[in-house]
């Protein structure tokens, strides 16, 4: 009961963090600065992570399926196989794991620390409401640095497999056959339903980290606390939401 | 807070990601935007099955466009059709949806169309004609293996009976068996008969044997001999008509005494003969069929797959398994 | 914004009228679950003055100062500053009211001159020139230029409770609280920051209240104090009346013996 509780605290004051943080999007263009430095943060520096991680993915799925699809002759196929479960699936999913991993963490640590060291109730006497500096940069950032995290793992991703797919024995396919297969099957709107999905992971583990930093509440133990739950919470948000976006775009 | 390097860094990753993005739709959905060339025409269906944005069409197999659009127009569906400036597509072509795997993948395919017929212009909707795809094949084939199924079941109750009624060949053996002594009998008849003939009774035996017989014989030769010399009466008339014939009258004698008539007539021998010869060395469809080893080679494996079929048909259960689950994959 | 009620001041910074404003706490509660914290707490700040609210530590002196700057909500009872409900977000808008945070809570990621001009950036109240020159000028007036470009974690104690106020000035505020100022201070430093939150009501006739357990602090430059023990106003007087109160709590709290033969925390044990 007690669980259930939290939970729908939790729920309902996201809600309200995404309601404030909407409030205040008029004053974006004066947060400039922090916002390029968001997109710096949630972008750039998690660009080498996603790539590595997409690439090895990639791989592994063209050397899966060739080894599956050997027995029924259907290793031309390959190329569709390893293209569409990227782009609509494994690319977008895996950007938001790594999202959470590397940024949800990141922000629920420091604003968890703001909260716990009490610059989150300083600002809130300056009249400078959290959700406006705080929030709202991060938001806009991950808005705008995901879809083009996300396009680079599809691509990084299709890359590794065709790499995989050529340089294997028992599955030898030439990149062109490869990329054509992939395109046989696949339409932008493939991959534009992944970009998609990634902007709804990104921004729901984006405002879950804010909440969970900001509603921190005691010493500096509960940072580690808020951090370990920020990223479960993403963690299982993002498998819940993968399937009703699925659902709704498909 | 902000330094120029961090803005300058976030830029170029947009910038990138913009591009990547931009390139995956070129690429994806088969380059609209630099591409955009050619003329449409539009083709309805009744279905376009597997058919998509971006799939080939192509004229005796070559590519000469791409399906650009589809969508439902009234009670029919329309794929509109990009095709390539250069080629022309003549009023009296047929467009079809063709399969060109068994997993998905279609294109439509245009042929070639007449060449006195015009070309088609820009928006001009060009004829179509449905193929049967794999899943109407797929059931048809379900459907002849229970047909075939069920002609053998009814070919096996009346040979070997289904149980209540007896088949034909219990039937047979059930008469032959009732009839052992009729038959037993007849054939005794029948030697009694032979042996009465050889002792000269009755009148096919006194024919062959009574003497007196022969007399008879002897009259009739002589009533023969008396027909002859009518005989002789009716070739001197033959006579006369052949002398009439010689003189070039009536039908028969302008045949053949009539120069051209006679030239005919030997040309056509001649044609004959040579009909004749190339039969003997093996030409044309009558003379492979009456020299041509590999016809009857054809034949025999025909009749040998025939003679499998048949006794295949007695395992014609998985046929129609094959069917059914055909029929539910499609 | 003009009330009769309050001495006007002029403003360091903008040369303009600034009134001073009064709090009002009315039967004040607040329990976090079982734990009741304040128990129908009740006293007035009069405009200009500086109120120090003492207390042993655990006493809701903290809690009570939250509720002032509306960062806590009564569970009973109201906080109103100048006749403004402090729980509501707009009174904040309408009243610029400064805390200086026990800990400092200065913002670790920006240096002190971020620090001070984030509040002038975020409510625009200055171009980034004008900006510039009120900083400097808060940094001035707490001799603090050098550390302006430096981030707190490279600040001593004293020098973030000094940052801390520097900030709490630009705000250019009608109502200052300090929470706790003087605390992990040496006695020196503690009679420094004494006399800064003496000096800045003096020359700028803000309205000060200062929750500390420093009863130099409160002897010295205390116009009234309040004692908070258990979550109740156990004396409320001038620091006259405080140096003559004869109630035996105040005197223990003010001057304890450390009496080794009878410890205290021996005698909470039984």
């Amino acid at each position: 009961m007690r669980t259930l509780t939290r939970v729908l605290e939790g729920i309902g004051s996201t809600l309200q963090l995404l309601v404030q943080s909407l409030s205040h999007v008029p004053t974006l263009p004066r947060q400039w600065g922090r916002f390029i430095e968001q997109c710096y943060l949630i972008g750039y520096t998690t660009l080498p992570i996603v790539a590595i991680l997409s690439f090895f993915i990639g791989s592994v799925l063209a050397l899966q399926s060739g080894y599956s699809m050997e027995n029924f002759g259907a290793k031309q196929f390959i190329g569709s196989l390893v293209g569409l479960s990227i782009a609509r699936e494994l690319g977008p999913v895996m950007c938001a794991i790594l999202l959470a991993g590397r940024v949800g963490s990141a922000i629920a640590a420091e604003l968890a620390s703001m909260k716990v060291y009490q610059e989150i109730d300083a600002l809130e006497t300056m009249n400078i409401p959290p959700a406006r500096i705080l929030v709202l940069p991060r938001l806009a950032a991950v808005l705008v640095m995901m879809p083009v995290l996300a396009i680079i793992a599809n691509l990084v991703g299709w890359f590794g497999g065709a790499i995989v797919a050529k340089y294997t024995d028992f599955i030898a396919i030439d990149p062109p056959a490869y990329f054509a297969a992939l395109r046989r099957f696949m339409e932008f709107k493939d991959v534009l339903n992944g970009l998609i999905k990634a902007e709804v992971f990104g921004f729901a583990v984006v405002l879950v980290s804010c909440n969970i930093g900001l509603n921190t509440r005691g010493g500096p133990r509960e940072i580690g606390a808020s951090v370990t739950r920020a990223v479960v919470t993403s963690l299982i948000l993002i498998l819940v939401l993968d399937y009703f976006v699925t659902k709704a775009l498909l | 807070m902000q330094n120029s390097q961090q803005t300058a860094r976030v830029g170029l990753f947009f910038i990138l990601g913009v591009a990547l993005i931009w390139v995956t739709f070129e690429t994806l959905s088969g380059g609209k935007v630099f591409k955009d060339q050619g003329y449409h025409i539009v083709a309805g269906f009744t279905s376009l099955k597997e058919l998509k944005t971006g799939d080939e069409v192509r004229m005796a197999g070559v590519k000469i466009g791409e399906v650009e659009k589809t969508r439902l127009a009234g009670r029919r569906a329309e794929a509109l059709l990009r095709i390539s400036p250069d080629v022309k597509i003549k009023a009296d072509a047929t467009a079809t949806i063709v399969m060109a795997g068994l997993i998905g993948t279609n294109y439509i395919g245009i042929d070639l169309g007449s060449e006195a017929a015009a070309d088609l212009r820009d928006g001009a909707e060009i004829k179509t004609a449905v193929t049967p795809d794999l899943n109407s094949v797929m059931s048809q084939i379900g459907e002849l293996g229970k047909k075939i199924e069920g002609a053998l079941g009814n070919l096996g109750g009346a040979l070997s009976g289904d149980g209540k009624s007896p088949g034909i060949i219990q039937k047979v053996d059930q008469l032959v068996t009732e009839n052992r002594e009729n038959l037993a009998q007849t054939t005794g008849n029948l030697r009694s008969i032979t042996d009465k003939m050889n002792r000269g009774e009755g009148t096919l035996g006194k024919l062959i044997n009574d003497p007196v017989l022969y007399t008879d014989l002897q009259s009739a030769l002589s009533e023969i001999r008396g027909g002859a010399n009518e005989a002789k009466t009716f070739i001197a008339n033959a006579q006369a008509i052949l002398d009439e014939v010689k003189r070039g009258q009536g039908a028969i004698g302008a045949l053949v005494y009539d120069q051209k008539a006679a030239d005919d007539l030997k040309a056509s021998i001649a044609n004959f003969r040579t009909v004749s010869d190339n039969l003997a060395k093996g030409k044309g469809t009558l003379g492979q069929l009456l020299n041509d080893d590999t016809l009857i080679r054809d034949t025999r494996a025909i009749m040998r797959k025939a003679d499998r079929a048949l006794d295949g048909l007695d395992d014609a259960g998985p046929l129609t398994a094959v069917g059914v689950v055909a029929n539910g994959l499609f | 914004m003009a009330d009769s009620r309050c001495s006007a001041t002029r403003n360091p910074f903008t040369h303009t009228e600034t009134p001073a404003v009064s709090v009002a706490i009315e039967d004040l509660s607040k329990s976090f679950g079982k734990l009741e914290v304040l128990k129908h707490v009740s006293f007035q700040v009069e405009p200009g003055e500086i109120f120090v609210l003492m207390g042993p530590s655990g006493s809701g002196k903290s809690v009570l100062l939250k509720h002032i700057v509306g960062l806590e909500l009564p569970s009973g009872g109201r906080v109103t500053v100048d006749g403004r409900d402090a729980a509501a977000a707009e009174t904040r808008e309408q009243i610029r009211l400064a805390l200086v945070f026990q800990a400092g809570a200065l913002f670790n990621s920006m240096t002190v001159y971020n620090n001070l001009a984030l509040y002038l950036r975020e409510h625009r109240v200055a171009d980034e020139a004008g900006i510039r020159e009120k900083v400097m000028r808060a940094l001035q007036i707490l001799s603090l230029e050098a550390a302006a470009e430096k981030y707190p974690s490279e600040l001593s104690g004293g020098m973030k409770k000094r940052v801390a106020i520097a900030r709490a000035l630009v705000m250019e505020p009608q109502l200052m609280l300090y929470d706790e100022p003087t605390s992990e201070l040496d006695p020196v430093m503690a009679a420094t920051i004494s006399e800064i939150i003496a000096t800045l009501k003096d020359q700028y006739h803000v309205t000060t209240i200062v929750v500390s357990h420093d009863r130099d602090l409160a002897l010295n430059i205390a116009d009234r104090v309040g004692i908070l023990m258990g979550g109740q106003l156990v004396f409320l007087g001038t620091r006259d009346e405080l140096r003559a109160s004869a109630d035996p709590r105040v005197v223990d709290f003010l001057n304890p013996k450390i009496d080794l033969a009878n410890p205290r925390f021996k005698q909470l044990e039984t």
